[in-house]
């Protein structure tokens, strides 16, 4: 706008020179010519004043010779014609100069009045026509009209003689005066000729100025331009205007083509540059935007606050013959005109890496979270129980490499290798959880959760546990740093003064620790569920050694799925009349056969119509094999491996791999299990297992 | 802007406060420090809303979107037919931009999200009544 405002001012200029330019030279052809046409005037007049001072003297002459032919009476006749030629030739060049109205007057004047006195002397002279001479036998007389023409003559020759120097000066001064007037007519032509000149070159250079500016200011404006046009190549976000029809403008800048990989933006409308990069919803509120942006409600930080398009996902071609997905953030201000909003100045960034960055830093951040609960969750646990934990994982990760490395052909095969896996995580997930090892507990989740979408796939080959080996090798890493840590810990309790003298002693694992991490746990999962529930454990310390371990697997389990099935919330209770918070019961017990662990809650019992439905969900049963299971069949099904009544699968349960563990193991031992249940009352599990040598046993 | 600064010359903006939450309603009544502010209504929906507005014509509102009966943009909608000039504030928890540009588009005035401070919320409603 500043250079278009210079630029019309610069016309404007160079306009008004050239006018003035063509005036002054108009003034000074015409005066010009004025001048010149006077002065060639001059030069005639004083060609015929210098004619004139010559006859004076001439007409002078001429009476003297005259009258020296009457005195000799010689013939007179051609001295008498040119005496009247030059009489009638002095006449006639008076009266042009009288013509002339711009003569010094006075010595016009004072010559006319000088000729007029030669007139009445002349003219005798002049009009004589006779014969001077009279010619007789001898010799020759003037005659008598002869003497009267020589008296004429004398007259006249002796006027001039007296007159013709004044005449002559008089003419002079004629001349003169002339003169002075060519002269000064010609000084003006000069002057006028120099002053045009002068004008010209003053014009001139004021052009030749005009030009250099306008070439300075093209210049500038070149350079604004190519400035412009390099920002809009280097700049890293792509910018764009659109105007009132939400259409983009002519010029955009070269990251805009990076960024969506296109480059005819040119009147492209703004839901043409996000269609199928986003959702349809996004895309419609995009637009309703764009038009707000128009309105005269969208205040600037209104609109900022509003806008859906901060941080968007995109998915664009890769130019792999694949889509990646990015993130954009668009920014809206609007440019004001004297009519409201002109254009909409978009600006668009690709925060792609500023996004997985954050993404980063809050899962670290997390992960230290996840870390320092741990520590504090180790500083409340006693450390003799996170060894035994430790122990017990490192074992199962033996048993999962063994797993891991056993050949498998086809699927049968590698479905047995995934539920063995599926086992061991999730009983170690179970008891680290118990124990508050929150950062293994989530390892051993997410291993789960890799195991299981494995379990889905039928086509299966050895490189598809590549991942779950990488992921092992992490928890593996994870467990040895969790085992330096207990050990300086127990390093640091040791050292303590207060540190108490049972845990200076090396104490295996037992029914007291068992019963500690069973209370952690219920606390845990009560706080976890929003259930509140009191678990009352009885005759643990019965509990033979090498029953210990399988006894402790299944309580956690049972635990677990009491918690998340079993016991219903605070409301579902208060509306069945029972106590506000549930009672979960635990007993071991010597029987006659050997040992009996009773495990029951006062929950919503088993449905055996949900668990059917549960089984069909799961494709362990169809249909019709589900409409055939009388309840006591169906109340087994809580026994097959795979198999939950849970849709979404948390921490604690759905994942359908627990009772089957639990079963497993119970059998493993010789024992048997069973479950019996009164819907909407309880839910009691009873296993037997067969009696120890008393070897053992002691 | 252009209708804002006429409709409360030399007499008290009246506010109509619509929350399904009594603590955020009371929470706004006393955040808000504006002596030519004068709250006439309180609503705990769209319906209540409505009613309320008629009788009490008020020229500011603050809106909450997520409510039982009548949500807010359903309210917006019908506000805005009944009472052109009223000016909407809107104040919700919903971090969808979508929404918000949704109660633009039906004529709300101004967006505030929650959880807000007393500053954000004096500075959002002066921004609506000058």
């Amino acid at each position: 706008m500043l250079l278009s405002d210079t630029d019309r001012n610069r016309r404007v200029l160079t306009a008004a020179a050239g006018t003035v330019l063509a005036v002054v030279m108009g003034l000074v052809l015409i005066i010009g010519f004025r001048l010149a046409t006077q002065i060639r005037a001059s030069v005639g007049n004083l060609q015929r004043a210098s004619e004139l001072q010559t006859y004076p003297e001439l007409i002078s002459q001429q009476l003297t010779a005259l009258r020296q032919r009457l005195d000799t009476l010689e013939y007179t006749g051609h001295v008498h014609s040119e005496l009247s030629a030059s009489v009638s030739g002095f006449n006639s060049d008076l009266a042009s100069l009288q013509r002339q109205t711009d003569l010094d007057s006075s010595a016009l004047a004072g010559a006319t009045v000088l000729w007029r006195n030669y007139t009445p002397v002349l003219a005798p002279v002049l009009a004589y026509a006779g014969e001077p001479y009279s010619d007789s036998a001898t010799n020759s007389t003037l005659s008598r009209s002869g003497r009267a023409f020589y008296a004429h003559v004398r007259r006249a020759e002796l006027f001039a003689a007296a007159n013709s120097t004044a005449l002559h000066d008089q003419l002079a001064a004629i001349s003169t005066s002339l003169q002075a007037q060519t002269a000064s007519a010609a000084a003006r032509l000069r002057l006028l000729l120099s002053a045009g000149v002068l004008t010209v070159l003053l014009l001139g250079a004021a052009a030749a100025y005009l030009q250099l500016a306008r070439a300075r200011g093209e210049r500038a404006a070149r350079e604004a331009q190519e400035q412009t046009r390099d920002i809009l190549a280097t700049v890293r976000e792509g910018f764009f205007l659109l105007d009132a029809d939400y259409r983009i403008g002519a010029v955009w800048s070269q990251a805009l083509s990076q960024i969506f990989g296109r480059n005819d933006f040119a009147g492209l409308a703004f839901e043409e540059l996000l269609r199928d990069k986003v959702s349809s919803e996004t895309l419609a509120t995009a637009t309703k935007f764009i038009k707000l942006l128009w309105g005269e409600r969208a205040h600037e930080n209104l609109m900022k606050s509003i806008n859906p398009l901060g941080q968007l996902e995109v998915s664009v071609d890769n130019g792999r013959n694949g889509k990646e997905t990015r993130f954009l953030q668009f920014d809206f201000h609007r440019v004001m005109g004297p009519k409201g909003v002109k254009h909409v100045l978009c600006s668009v960034g690709d925060i792609t890496s500023s996004v997985l960055l954050s993404r980063e830093l809050q899962e670290a951040q997390e992960s230290a979270h996840s870390q320092l609960d741990m520590m504090v969750s180790m500083l409340h646990s006693d450390p003799l129980q996170i060894s035994a934990f430790l122990e017990t994982a490192a074992a199962g990760l033996k048993h999962i490499n063994a797993i891991l490395k056993e050949p498998a052909r086809n699927h049968g095969e590698f479905s047995k290798k995934l539920a063995g896996l599926a086992r061991e995580l999730h009983a170690m997930k179970g008891e680290s959880s118990a124990l508050n090892l929150m950062s293994i507990a989530q390892r051993a989740h997410q291993l789960e959760d890799m195991v299981g979408e494995l379990t889905g796939n039928t086509d299966l080959s050895g490189k598809d546990f590549l991942p779950l080996v990488l992921k092992l090798d992490e928890l593996l890493a994870h467990l040895n740093g969790v085992r330096e840590m207990t050990l300086r810990l127990t390093a640091l309790k040791e050292n303590s003064p207060t540190a108490q003298s049972s845990a200076l002693a090396p104490r295996a694992s037992g029914p007291a620790e068992l019963a500690t991490t069973l209370q952690t746990l219920a606390h845990k999962l009560s706080a976890e569920h929003h259930k509140a529930f009191a678990l009352t454990l009885h005759g643990l310390e019965d509990c033979p050694p090498q029953y210990l371990s399988t006894v402790k697997d299944c309580l956690i389990q049972m635990l677990r799925n009491a918690a998340v099935h079993g016991i219903e919330t605070d409301e579902v209770r208060r509306a069945g009349a029972k106590t506000e918070a549930g009672q979960v019961r635990a007993e071991f017990r010597r029987v006659e056969s050997g040992f009996e662990l009773l495990f029951e809650d006062d929950g919503a019992g088993l449905s055996p119509e949900s668990l059917k439905e549960a089984a069909v969900r799961k494709s362990i049963l169809t249909a019709q094999q589900a409409a055939a299971l009388d309840n006591r069949s169906a109340l087994a099904l809580i026994f097959k491996p795979g198999f939950s009544t849970r849709t979404e699968v948390t921490m604690d349960a759905g994942r359908g791999t627990g009772m089957d563990v639990v079963a497993k193991a119970v059998y493993g031992l010789g024992g048997k299990i069973g479950v019996s249940t009164n819907p909407g009352r309880f839910t009691r599990f009873k296993i037997a297992l067969p009696a120890v040598s008393e070897s053992a046993v002691a | 802007m252009s209708s804002a600064p006429d409709t409360h010359a030399g007499r008290m903006v009246r506010l109509l406060i619509v929350d399904d939450s009594n603590i955020v309603r009371r929470r706004i009544e006393r955040s808000q420090h504006f002596d030519d502010l004068e709250v006439v209504g309180t609503a705990a929906n769209g319906i209540e809303a409505l009613e309320l507005a008629r009788r009490t014509d008020p020229d500011l509102v603050t809106m909450d979107l997520t409510m039982p009966q009548m949500d807010g943009i359903e309210c917006i909608t019908q506000l805005v037919r009944m009472k052109p000039e009223v000016r909407i504030l809107v104040i919700s928890a919903l971090a969808d931009k979508a929404t918000a540009v949704e109660a633009m588009e039906r004529g709300a005035n101004g967006f505030l999200s929650k959880p807000f401070t007393d500053r954000q919320l004096n500075e959002a409603i002066a921004e609506l009544m000058y």
